[in-house]
């Protein structure tokens, strides 16, 4: 069969504040349609996604798990983290206290998480604010969009702390799809270039795997097979 | 030795004065603070051990808060000690033991032991630990734990951070009895939590179960290999986030290769005869049937892709048609393919094999490849291995004829595929030679022999003859007119006909003789209403015995099943019913009744209402001449006898999945007990069930209604008649369109008339046209020549004239001016 569809596992998850959009991102992601009115979730779901790393060749199927945000759950979500490779930390660009707290929320990724895993700082929801075409600085006390749809963190203000924390950075938003596929590309890409560099040692972490093909697992199992009875 | 000196003393007390128990428990209990020595508490711990036995209730009063202590203070660096306190708060807890109040005393200590999730989280973090009794004691206390509190364990769990991780670890420990346990503890983790199970799932707890699968030998792999399997079924079974992961992985793949299945097969190829036979013992099955669940899982929930579908239905359909799989599983596999089936049975192509008799199961007969349409049919009405069991009726045979009864209920849900094999079975347009019967229409169709004794065989297969058919008329009028066309031509192809000639193909060549000739052919319904009056007869026979007049009343109950779902809402065959004699055969028993005879009556008088509710074709019989029948009879009586099938057990105890009942008639005075432990019988499906349910109510008013107003069905649906009404009016409207239309095309088409008579004539002007023109153009061609010749005359002409003025002769003027004015 024409098993190699794909040439590494990555797992990643989802994290941030409730009601940022994680879901929504993965959805996106996913089915390439906007989640309107999602229930908010219980536990954690599961996406996946083959996606082609530009420039390398390389086809890298991300298994991502959407956290749940809500505080309920956070002692559940923590067990992900250990075992994934990539972790977006999703935070909403009108929500000031969503963008504060993702600190609470790296700590906890920091704790528990690989030490090398890959962490990708994402604003969401950019969509609701309106920005200059061209990227001009965006003006925090603009009045362009009414009330709760005013952006309370600014790009740079995101940029910055990422940088201090060694986290890469992107602004998206689930609802156009703005930079999603983006946001996972350019952390999938930052895993390749840490295999690259042995940091991942190929299957031995949990978060990234080698695609079956090298592995003999079905084969094995298949050679096993002489045991029917032969009339 | 040196603890028992230690206890010794203990118990023996500096005094040398008896003690009582509590004092002794009280004494150890302190000695478990932390101030003494290790090897003081590790004596303790053990003396308390082994008074647990006696006197549970005062050590778990006094030593267990000292206990939980040790355990989360020194089992993780004295081992022994550990083993010794894991062992001692398992006796605690323990619910089943032989002292008095165990039950309250084990939740009691249990209670006390989850107060807080500090020993969860102990017990978790020992599971880390190599040594063999520490990891051992703790799975077996967590399991106790998860036995008494399940609920409060897994909340601990799910917050622990080393919980998930050390949980996966204990499933790849290489010892045996460690991963033995494990195993049954995981069970109970994850038992009704969702939120565990995909934790498991993302720690990789499929990939670790998979492993213990293969390493123990497949499906081969005995009583561990069945705990793994389960624990993957528990992982995956009403859990939709863990199903798609699952599908991203290859273990979709594993599971078929476990079963010998390839995972890309097309529908022509044949399965591997590693697949399709194989040895087969209780615990393979068990295994086996777990796989075959977990298949199902997949194959009927949302998400799995065609390729995944058609291979997981294909194994399916071919191990319960087509291997030596033990009946049970075959069942099994039969009826976990989804009810929504979409991969075309009729398309596949599938071999059953068949035992060598007198070999005992070892020597296997391939037989011709057939359909797996074709199979299942075969597989419903004589039962495994082409009958070669038929007489024998016990619940597990009869378990997977229902089964397959019940594909095949599935797969004709859809009305296409109906009406298509409905299509088949009708008489082919040029009536030379007909083709075999059909086994299903045979069986329907053949007149039960009332001379020999009636064989149970027979009967079923008719009797599963008459369910298979009325899945494909119930509530299709288009199916039940196609069905109205179906002669039976009654060629015996007893034994030999297998299958039925959905595909064109009869594999049995019948000698074709047609035994009467003279007569025009019966139709089915005919023939099914000539079998039900001579069954009917049969029953209330002097002569008969109860036994027979069992299986009599058997037969009896499919054609009335089949009848009454055939002919409702279908006024066409009721009037071939009636024309048939139905009437008198169906009132004769409804008069004769006796009391505890219900069921046969109950069915008559519903398929009388049908008749009286449908009975709206013009004929010989009409509603105005059964109404005063019906008044005879008595309406209310009618009713009464009609609402008494719901009191008998056969029909009572029919449910959506449990239709064979064990046998529950007269036991035979020579029959061995075992043989009637064993029997089951079929009586009604849920399909039949469902539909009378539904319907009685109609038929009871249909009684009461007078012969000449609109019979209650009609008129009980005011959206139907408005939209019969509202179609009524398109349809004279269309009529009219068509008439005006009509009309416009006659005027059209008497003008294009004309039209053809113009064209003849531009054509034979045209013709005359061209043969004009070439007239003219000869007529040109010739002036030219002519003036030519003209010309040259001229020239000559002027040459003699010269010569004649030389020769001095006179030429006459004006042909001189002619000439100058020519020059």
């Amino acid at each position: 069969m024409s098993g190699l569809t794909w040439h590494y596992v990555f797992k990643f998850v989802i994290t941030g504040d409730a009601a940022v959009g994680k879901s929504s991102l993965l959805v996106r992601l996913t089915d390439q349609r906007f989640l309107a009115n999602p229930d908010p979730t219980l536990g954690v779901e599961f996406g996946s996604k083959l996606i082609t790393i530009p420039g390398e060749d390389k086809i890298v199927k991300l298994q991502c798990w959407d956290t749940a945000g809500t505080e309920s759950f956070r002692s559940i979500t923590r067990s992900y983290y250990r075992g994934a490779a990539g972790c977006l930390l999703v935070y909403d660009v009108t929500s000031r206290k969503s963008f504060l707290n993702a600190r609470t929320w790296l700590a906890d990724v920091r704790e528990h998480a690989d030490p090398h895993v890959t962490c990708i700082l994402v604003g969401n929801k950019v969509d609701l604010v309106e920005e200059p075409d061209g990227g001009g600085t965006p003006v925090l006390t603009s009045i362009s969009a009414p009330g709760k749809h005013r952006r309370q963190v600014t790009k740079e203000e995101g940029e910055s702390w990422a940088r201090e924390e060694g986290l890469l950075f992107v602004e998206a938003s689930a609802k156009s799809g703005q930079n999603v596929e983006e946001a996972f590309v350019r952390a999938a890409c930052d895993i390749l270039a840490k295999i690259r560099q042995g940091v991942f040692d190929d299957n031995r972490s949990p978060g990234v795997k080698l695609s079956k093909a090298s592995s003999t697992n079905l084969v094995l199992e298949q050679e096993g097979s002489g045991r029917t009875c032969c009339f | 030795m040196e603890f028992l000196s230690q206890t010794y003393v203990a118990l023996r007390g500096p005094t040398g004065t008896p003690q009582t128990p509590e004092d002794t428990i009280g004494r150890l209990s302190d000695r478990l603070s932390p101030a003494t020595l290790l090897a003081d508490r590790r004596a303790a711990v053990l003396a308390l051990k082994g008074l647990v036995r006696d006197w549970k209730q005062d050590v778990g009063d006094r030593a267990l808060p000292g206990l939980l202590d040790v355990l989360s203070n020194d089992a993780e660096v004295d081992a022994d000690i550990g083993k010794a306190v894991l062992e001692t708060l398992n006796l605690l807890c323990d619910v089943e033991d032989t002292t008095p109040n165990s039950k309250e005393l084990g939740l009691k200590h249990t209670n006390q032991v989850l107060a807080n999730e500090k020993a969860v989280n102990t017990l978790f973090a020992l599971l880390g630990y190599m040594a063999f009794y520490t990891r051992f004691a703790s799975l077996q206390l967590i399991s106790a734990l998860l036995q008494n509190r399940r609920q409060v364990v897994q909340s601990y769990f799910l917050k622990s951070s080393a919980g998930p991780a050390s949980v996966i670890a204990v499933l790849e420990d290489k010892r045996e009895i460690i991963r033995n346990e494990a195993i049954s503890m995981v069970q109970l983790l994850m038992l009704q939590s969702s939120d565990i199970q995909k934790v498991l799932a993302f720690e990789g707890a499929f990939e670790k179960l998979f492993n213990i699968v293969t390493q123990e030998g497949g499906i081969d792999g005995g009583i561990v290999a069945q705990g793994a399997l389960s624990c993957v079924d528990t992982l995956l079974r009403f859990n939709s986030s863990n199903q798609s992961y699952f599908r991203e992985t290859t273990f979709p793949q594993a599971l078929c290769s476990l079963l010998f299945f390839p995972w890309k097969i097309s529908d022509k190829d044949p399965a591997p005869q590693d697949f399709a036979l194989q040895f087969w013992d209780e615990q393979k099955a068990t295994n086996a049937a777990l796989l075959l669940e977990i298949m199902g899982i997949l194959v009927g929930s949302k998400g799995g892709n065609v390729q995944e579908i058609y291979t997981f239905t294909r194994c399916l359909t071919e191990l319960g048609l087509a291997s030596n799989a033990p009946t049970k599983l075959k069942s099994t596999a039969l009826r976990l393919i989804p009810p929504n089936i979409t991969v075309p049975l009729s398309e596949m192509t599938i071999t059953p094999y068949l035992p060598v008799p007198e070999t005992n199961g070892e020597e296997w007969d391939r037989l011709e490849p057939a359909s797996a349409l074709e199979v299942i049919v075969e597989l419903a009405l004589h039962g495994e291995f082409n009958g070669s069991d038929g007489g024998k009726q016990t619940k597990n045979s009869l378990e997977l004829r229902t089964a397959a009864v019940a594909v095949f209920e599935n797969f004709v849900r859809k009305e296409e595929i109906k009406l298509g094999i409905l299509q088949a079975l009708l008489p082919p347009e040029d009536d030379t030679e007909p083709p075999p019967t059909p086994p299903l229409i045979y069986a329907l169709a053949n007149t039960p022999s009332t001379t020999s004794a009636l064989d149970p065989a027979v009967v079923l297969t008719t009797h599963i003859a008459s369910i298979l058919f009325s899945h494909l008329v119930r509530l299709s009028p288009q199916a039940k007119s196609l069905a109205r066309a179906i002669k039976p031509a009654l060629q015996p192809s007893e034994g030999s006909g297998l299958f039925v000639p959905a595909d064109g193909t009869p594999t049995v060549p019948a000698p074709a003789a047609d035994l009467d000739e003279d007569e025009p052919p019966q139709t089915l319904l005919q023939a099914l209403s000539e079998n039900l009056s001579l069954a009917l007869l049969s029953r209330s026979r002097e002569n008969v015995t109860v036994k027979e007049s069992r299986e009599w009343d058997r037969l009896v109950v499919g054609y009335l099943t089949l009848l009454s779902q055939w002919l409702w809402e279908d006024p066409g065959s009721v009037r071939d019913f009636l024309d048939a004699g139905g009437m008198s055969v169906l009132v004769e028993q409804i008069n004769q009744v006796s009391e505890d005879d219900t069921l046969v009556p109950a069915l008559c008088v519903y398929l009388l209402g049908i008749c009286y509710e449908f009975n709206q074709e013009p004929g010989e019989i009409t509603r105005t001449t059964l109404a005063p029948i019906l008044n005879r009879l008595g309406v209310d009586t009618l009713v009464g006898r009609m609402l008494r099938i719901r009191d008998d057990d056969r029909f009572k105890s029919i449910g959506p999945d449990s239709i064979v009942l064990l046998y529950s008639g007269p036991v035979p005075s020579t029959g061995r007990k075992s043989d009637v432990n064993d029997k089951a019988e079929v009586w009604f499906d849920w399909a039949f069930v469902d539909f009378w349910k539904s319907n009685y109510y109609t038929i009871q008013r249909g009684f009461s209604t007078e012969p000449d107003q609109q019979s209650a069905s009609t008129g009980q649906n005011v959206e139907t008649s408005m939209l019969i009404s509202s179609l009524r009016d398109v349809i004279q409207k269309q009529a009219q369109e068509i008439a005006n239309l009509q009309q416009q095309l006659k005027q059209t088409s008497k003008t294009s008339g004309n039209e053809a008579a113009l064209r003849d004539q531009v054509a034979t002007l045209s013709s005359q046209l061209s043969a004009a023109e070439e007239k003219r153009k000869g007529v040109e061609k010739e002036q030219e020549d002519l003036l030519v010749l003209l010309d040259e005359m001229a020239v000559k002409r002027r040459g003699y004239k010269s010569q004649l003025r030389e020769a001095g002769l006179d030429v006459s003027e004006d042909e001189e001016d002619d000439d100058a004015d020519d020059e």
